[in-house]
């Protein structure tokens, strides 16, 4: 395969003779950026709140994973951190706040409550788990979840972050380079364009 | 200055022989519980007057509501008001029943304002109506939910589930 | 489901504030503010709001920037613990009794502890006695800190100083519950005759060391906000609570007490302990902002007192009746009582109704923050809407036992 090929194919840091020159991939690059400064959205309802309120602060520090920018609007956040039951009647305006934030964005659901309605799962009024109004990427268990448990699910949501693809997945049937002549070309491109 | 608590402190018994005689006929089954409440029952129809007249009264005013609320008896609904009278420093439980096919009673907003969210959970909750009450609507559950779930006849509807 | 570009109908709150609107346009009443047209404004302080504390709403009528008239609308985040306390039993339900007021779970099982043995006729033994109202006391520490910290980031941009400071030191106290209980919020740890666990070793040596440090720390809080001239021109003589506000509307603890109002239901129907142990009333006169900061900064002083005392004369002996395997399924008598406790936000009690059977009949929460939160309307038209943020704060609600 071709040098160009394999460096599209397996990004890697390259380091040239200059320092301060690195190369990869766009999908490492931003991906890494947004996973390490992720702006989450107080959606604390109840108990769990204040566990993501002590997580915040002093003794459990959220702003060693970057995550120290709690702002109150949907418009400037990119992560939902449910933490607290909701109920039928907080539902519509949990959608509401969902979209308003803008892509991307993720969800946690903090809590036993949020996951599938906690203690409190034959209510009349409390909705079974939060994915029932908006998807959910990370679920922490417990009630209230420690503060390290929260960070375990932010650790996660890291790691789902950076598997974001930048740039689509191309569809099958798709070669990269069609021009490049050191491989057997193959799939419909090629032959559509001998046949225009 | 003020407001003080307990500036005419009565035993009980004294209490208790006190509302039996200012309020014969109206309060009825007048007991003791220890260490500091008595509890009584009142008709539905002498509520109003009997909760002005217990608030008024110059040595045990029942000056401030604790708390009321609804209960399904199962063959009747009743309306348990929790009053705290400041003089004596002493409580009062006051049971009023309702008939079961038809549970409304007087509002005691005007006597204790406290009373209005109080009443408005009773609705909410027991489906109690409450007579003459300023603004009576839903307090704790969605507008448009169906059915009073604190009934021992509630069942879950679908309408009050949107979201499964 | 959703038509997430579509402006949602004025529900029955928005209507109602609407309405007022109309009618107070029709008896011909004029905006107060200079210069302006009369040209009322209904502003959702929706429930999610970075000041409110928890999922309250209010609808606020703005003339202006003057509050005309607000109407609280509560009930997201009622979670039926009225109805599932039919279909748990009585030990089943302490886990959820504690989330009810969520900041001071002890209080709030103790509450509910103390109807059931009543009306059980199950006496804790002593040495648990003792332990509750130390746990008691420690959970009013950390509920007070959490309450005037919150309350001082309302009155700034979300992040001062303070508020770190008294989450830090409600670690510590975090630390010692979590040594004796095994949990951080939500103990579960009443049992009905005593408590679950016994004090670990060197336990009140870690407790005593703690009620040496903590003094200082609280004189660090006053010295950041008592002499700034900011904090007391926004909380003094704003949003009082009169004594006959407090009589009429049932307002109970730190914010009756406020008032000049001396009642406290440790000393006015003592419970526990409480009647051989020395403690005074902390109360203020104005029933100002400043005033309910104050009696909460003192009560916290108080209850170190109370917590070291309590240490002293700790006897020695069972935390539970009978053997390990407490009363676990207990069916009490047919009848109903109702007790009251001193909660960190004022009187705290169930009303528990029982007809002989393993589950409850009947239960009833009656929730400080429910009554206080009554008063809303009244105390918060004529100010602005920044001394509305505050003084909202310093009535130090949790939605939790509000909505039940």
């Amino acid at each position: 395969m071709s040098e160009r090929i394999r460096a599209a194919k397996y990004p890697k840091l390259e380091h040239f003779s200059e320092p301060n020159v690195i190369t990869t991939t766009a999908d490492f690059i931003f991906s890494w950026a947004r996973s390490h400064s992720v702006f989450p959205f107080t959606y604390g309802l109840a108990c769990c709140a204040i566990e993501m309120l002590s997580s915040g602060f002093a003794r459990y520090d959220v702003a060693r994973y970057g995550m120290e920018v709690f702002r109150p609007t949907p418009r400037q956040c990119d992560l939902m951190i449910v933490a607290g039951t909701v109920n039928e009647k907080m539902a519509p305006i949990l959608r509401r706040l969902y979209d308003q934030m803008s892509e991307p964005k993720w969800v946690i659901s903090m809590g036993a409550c949020a996951t599938s309605g906690g203690p409190f799962y034959d209510g009349y009024n409390v909705v079974n788990g939060v994915d029932k109004v908006v998807p959910v990427d990370v679920y922490i268990p417990g009630c209230p979840p420690r503060p390290e448990a929260l960070f375990q699910g932010l650790l996660e949501l890291q790691g789902k972050i950076q598997q974001f693809k930048f740039v689509p997945e191309k569809p099958a049937g798709y070669e990269l380079f069609a021009a490049d002549e050191a491989e057997p070309a193959e799939g419909a491109v090629t032959s559509a364009a001998e046949e225009a | 200055m003020g407001l003080v608590v307990g500036s005419n402190p009565m035993s009980m018994d004294a209490i208790a022989a006190l509302l039996v005689e200012r309020f014969a006929g109206d309060l009825d089954d007048v007991r003791i519980q220890e260490p500091d409440t008595i509890v009584a029952r009142c008709a539905r129809e002498q509520l109003r007057g009997v909760a002005a007249r217990l608030k008024a009264d110059a040595e045990v005013g029942y000056e401030t509501l604790n708390w009321v609320a609804g209960v399904d008896r199962r063959t009747a609904f009743e309306s348990v008001y929790h009053v705290y009278s400041w003089k004596t420093n002493t409580w009062m439980e006051l049971h009023v029943e309702l008939p079961k096919g038809k549970p409304e009673v007087d509002t005691v907003c005007d006597v204790w304002p406290a009373a209005n969210w109080h009443e408005r959970e009773a609705w909410d909750m027991v489906g109690i109506r409450y007579l003459g009450h300023p603004d009576l609507r839903r307090i704790l559950l969605k507008d448009d939910f169906i059915g009073h779930p604190l009934r021992k006849d509630y069942v879950d509807l679908a309408e009050n589930h949107p979201h499964v | 489901m959703y038509d997430h570009f579509e402006t949602p109908e004025p529900d029955e709150a928005v209507k109602l504030a609407l309405r007022r609107i109309e009618e107070s346009t029709a008896r011909g009443e004029g905006s107060e503010m200079d210069g302006l047209e009369f040209n009322e404004v209904v502003v959702n302080m929706g429930p999610q709001h970075p000041s409110t504390h928890g999922v309250l709403r209010l609808v606020v009528t703005l003339d202006g920037e003057l509050v005309k008239d607000v109407i609280p609308v509560i009930g997201y985040l009622h979670r039926c613990k009225e109805k599932l306390a039919e279909k748990r039993t009585y030990f089943q339900y302490i886990p959820i009794v504690d989330r009810t007021e969520y900041l001071a779970s002890i209080n709030c099982e103790w509450g509910y502890v103390l109807a059931v043995e009543k009306l059980a006729g199950i006496r804790p033994t002593r040495r648990a006695e003792f332990i509750r109202v130390i746990t008691g006391e420690l959970m009013r520490i950390a509920s007070h800190l959490v309450a005037v910290g919150t309350f001082t980031a309302d009155l700034s941009p979300l992040g001062t100083a303070m508020v770190f400071y008294m989450f830090r030191d409600r670690e510590q106290v975090l630390d010692l519950m979590e040594e004796l209980t095994g949990a951080r919020m939500m103990f579960n740890y009443f049992r009905f005759g005593g408590v679950r666990y016994d004090l670990p070793d060197g336990w009140a040596e870690r407790c005593r060391e703690f009620l040496k440090t903590f003094p200082a720390k609280i004189k660090e809080y006053e010295a950041l906000v008592d002499d700034n001239a900011i904090f007391l021109q926004r909380t003094q003589g704003k949003g009082v609570i009169t004594q006959q506000d407090v009589v009429d509307y049932g307002i109970t603890g730190p914010n009756a007490r406020a008032s000049g109002v001396d009642l406290d239901l440790r000393r006015q129907r003592p419970y526990s302990v409480y009647p051989e142990l020395e403690f005074d009333i902390i109360t203020a006169h104005h029933g100002d902002i400043f005033d309910r900061y104050r009696v909460r900064m003192d009560e916290m002083r108080e209850s170190l007192r109370i917590v070291e005392q309590c240490l002293d004369m700790l006897p020695k002996g069972p935390v539970q009746l009978g053997s390990l395997r407490a009363p676990y399924v207990i069916t009490p008598p047919p009848g109903a009582c109702y007790v009251g406790q001193e909660n960190p936000r004022g009187e705290y009690g169930t009303y528990v109704e029982s007809d002989g059977s393993r589950y409850p009949y009947r239960l009833k929460f009656r929730d400080p923050c429910f009554c206080n939160l009554q008063l809303f309307p009244k105390i918060l038209s004529g100010n602005k809407i920044a001394d509305a943020v505050a003084i909202s704060g310093s009535i130090d609600l949790v939605l939790g036992g509000i909505d039940r």
